[in-house]
């Protein structure tokens, strides 16, 4: 975790709900940090918090904000702080994107793609005119792979997959630093998985923009990951490079879920995790992972830290402070 | 290209559906012609009466007297085109209608005096297209700009009390307009009681049209009081709905203005939904401008119509429909056009796009 090549850096995060059964804490207390280049992966079920977190860190609240608190700093400044106008004009878009989890109703209907894509290099002044925006926009379509003809289409005119792509080419479009991508391929065919996951190596390579990738499909996502983080319950439960955590997971959790992930040479049970993940209305207040865990002691009625363990990998488990 | 192709055909079935209410209402009127048969034998009455009253026909034997009553009835009968089935004649009676070549009214005439149904059903469309235009419009822009407004200030308390407000559209405008009347003609005296321009109309043209607006707002107020609210109400919540769509979300997360989210991102996209529901509500309008009209004397067609009810002037009636028909038919085909305009699946066509 060097602080000099440091691109965001998350801390004690919070993001609360209001319900009419009291608060939710969808996001309690994350900290990571995440260096410019490599791409992380968030897995985990669902329920779990992965695309509250993105939200939390992009600012996009629905109303029923309860709580939200903690330190989002990107290139040393903690945007947490900016106003929402100042945060709007300075970071969204042109800082950070999203690729948002429903591709097919990411986009307006009524409005040309190319339009939309052009749409935040106009709005954050990136170009002078629209031809020229247009023109950016043809560039982002050959990139992802999208015939340019598409972009005097609209939307319903385009199957899943290339809209899918043109998502992709909006959220890369103002060159922000970094890119969420909300399980970005989860509704379609595996082919098509394959080749936007394809085109995102691709993007990483070329253009060294950082991704943020968040799916419950750990099998795609370690095509693309450099740094994996595992959430439970809300909050981070382990966060190591993707190597090790793919072959020698730390966390127990991380372990099981790791172990109900189908291969397809290797012959063996695959494994499941008993119980249900807990009420994020009323967490229990120890660890949140202890009423499944097998290797459950005395310790777990505590909260365990999140905590380096060597090796730049963090893991909140009793088990290896 | 492909708007005008869908407009032609669009036009088309609206005619179609003109062609078939009007037909409706002709086989209605005669009865699944069953009239004819009543008009057949009074025709055949009273030439018996005539052949028996004839002084001339005195000592003819009977049988002879049947056959002439029977050849005069048949000359009739052809005459009058009687002779024919009636499904014949109904095409007749059809075309006539819908060429609102209706003849000559039983007892109503138009301002300058002619009895002749065509002038005076397009004497009394101006008024009538004026005052519905006018409050449509107004009510329209009103509502989906609070609706918009509300939307964003959801649960708030202007939010609140507005769609608190809403059931007052279960009643017509009409209704307000006997309160207007009784409040600002009445006891307040500052607005005219009723009728369009004050009497004798002022010689100036913009005499004539400040009379003109004032003559018209009380019954357009009542309109709007009518139609407003439920709107909004309506409205908001489509509104509501398309503002939690994903894409919304998206254009928060470009750094978009508020301002160009709410144009761009909620309200194109609602405008289809809500054009659907706003043409419905037009309908209706036009349904309850006759009792409208009725409560502020205004020289419109929906007043027409009830006056030629009360008199049973037939042809003013017919002729009242099929106006009406076309006015309908027209206003749908507006709607589609606007419909078209602001909905690219419509304009481009499934699958289309190429140009």
């Amino acid at each position: 975790m060097s602080e000099q090549d440091g691109l965001l850096q998350v801390e004690d995060l919070k993001l609360h709900f209001r319900t009419r059964l009291g608060p939710v804490q969808a996001v309690d207390g994350v900290r990571f940090s995440l260096d410019r280049g490599p791409a992380m992966v968030v897995v985990g079920e669902s329920g779990c918090g992965k695309s509250t977190l993105a939200r939390a860190v992009l600012r996009l609240l629905p109303r029923n904000v309860h709580t939200y608190t903690g330190q989002v700093i990107l290139n040393g400044t903690d945007v947490m702080k900016l106003g929402e106008e100042r945060f709007r004009r300075r970071i969204r878009w042109v800082k950070m994107s999203l690729v948002a989890q429903a591709a097919m109703n990411s986009l307006n209907p009524v409005v040309k793609v190319g339009v939309q894509v052009a749409e935040p290099l106009l709005v954050h002044r990136q170009v002078g005119n629209k031809r020229e925006a247009l023109e950016r926009a043809r560039e982002a379509f050959r990139l992802v792979g999208v015939s340019t003809d598409f972009l005097e289409r609209y939307p319903f005119e385009l199957s899943g997959g290339m809209r899918q792509r043109v998502v992709l080419a909006m959220a890369l479009i103002a060159n922000p630093d970094l890119v969420f991508l909300d399980e970005p391929t989860s509704a379609l065919d595996v082919l098509t998985q394959t080749n936007i996951m394809n085109v995102l190596k691709g993007i990483k390579r070329d253009l060294g923009m950082t991704f943020i990738l968040i799916t419950h499909d750990i099998a795609t996502s370690s095509e693309l990951a450099d740094r994996a983080a595992v959430m439970y319950g809300g909050q981070l439960v382990e966060l190591s490079d993707a190597g090790q955590f793919f072959t020698e997971p730390l966390h127990p959790y991380a372990e099981r879920l790791m172990a109900s992930v189908p291969t397809l040479r290797e012959d063996r049970e695959l494994d499941f995790i008993p119980g249900q993940p807990p009420s994020l209305l009323n967490p229990p207040t120890g660890c949140r992972f202890a009423e499944r865990c097998p290797s459950r002691f005395e310790k777990c009625d505590e909260e365990p830290p999140f905590e380096d363990v060597g090796g730049g990998r963090w893991v909140k488990c009793w088990l290896h402070v | 290209m492909k708007i005008s192709r869908y407009l032609i055909v669009r036009a088309i079935i609206l005619f179609c559906t003109v062609v078939v209410a009007v037909y409706i209402t002709v086989f209605i009127a005669n009865m699944g012609g069953h009239m004819d048969q009543i008009r057949r034998d009074q025709i055949k009455f009273d030439v018996a009466q005539a052949v028996y009253a004839d002084p001339g026909n005195m000592g003819v034997p009977t049988a002879e007297l049947q056959r002439m009553i029977n050849e005069r009835a048949e000359m009739q009968y052809r005459r009058l085109g009687l002779d024919q089935p009636f499904i014949v004649r109904s095409v007749g009676y059809l075309t006539t209608a819908l060429s609102l070549n209706l003849g000559r009214s039983e007892y109503l005439t138009s301002d300058t005096g002619s009895r002749e149904v065509r002038r005076v059903i397009t004497e009394r469309l101006m008024p009538t297209l004026l005052l519905l235009g006018t409050a449509v419009i107004l009510v329209f822009i009103v509502a989906v700009f609070v609706a918009l407004a509300l939307s964003r200030r959801y649960g708030s308390f202007v939010d609140r009390a507005v769609i608190a407000l809403a059931p007052t559209s279960s009643a017509p405008g009409w209704f307000y307009g006997i309160f207007l009347i009784l409040l600002f003609a009445a006891v307040l005296r500052v607005m005219p009681y009723g009728g369009m321009v004050q009497s004798p109309p002022p010689k100036e043209p913009l005499a004539y049209a400040l009379s003109l607006l004032r003559h018209l707002a009380l019954p357009v107020s009542a309109i709007f009081l009518g139609g407003v609210f439920g709107g909004i109400y309506s409205w908001r919540t489509f509104f509501l709905i398309y503002s939690s769509e994903d894409y919304v979300e998206l254009a928060r997360a470009k750094g978009l203005s508020s301002r160009r989210i709410q144009n761009r991102y909620i309200l194109r996209p609602t405008l289809p939904t809500i054009i659907t529901q706003f043409m419905l509500t037009i309908i209706t309008l036009w349904m309850g401008a006759i009792v409208l009209e009725t409560v502020f004397n205004w020289p419109g067609l929906g007043r027409l119509y009830l006056t030629a009810v009360n008199l049973s002037d037939t042809p003013i009636i017919v002729g009242t429909v099929v106006i009406y028909g076309y006015l309908l038919a027209g206003t749908v085909l507006l709607l589609d056009f606007i419909y078209a305009i602001v909905d690219p699946r419509i304009r481009v066509g499934k699958g289309g796009g190429s140009r």
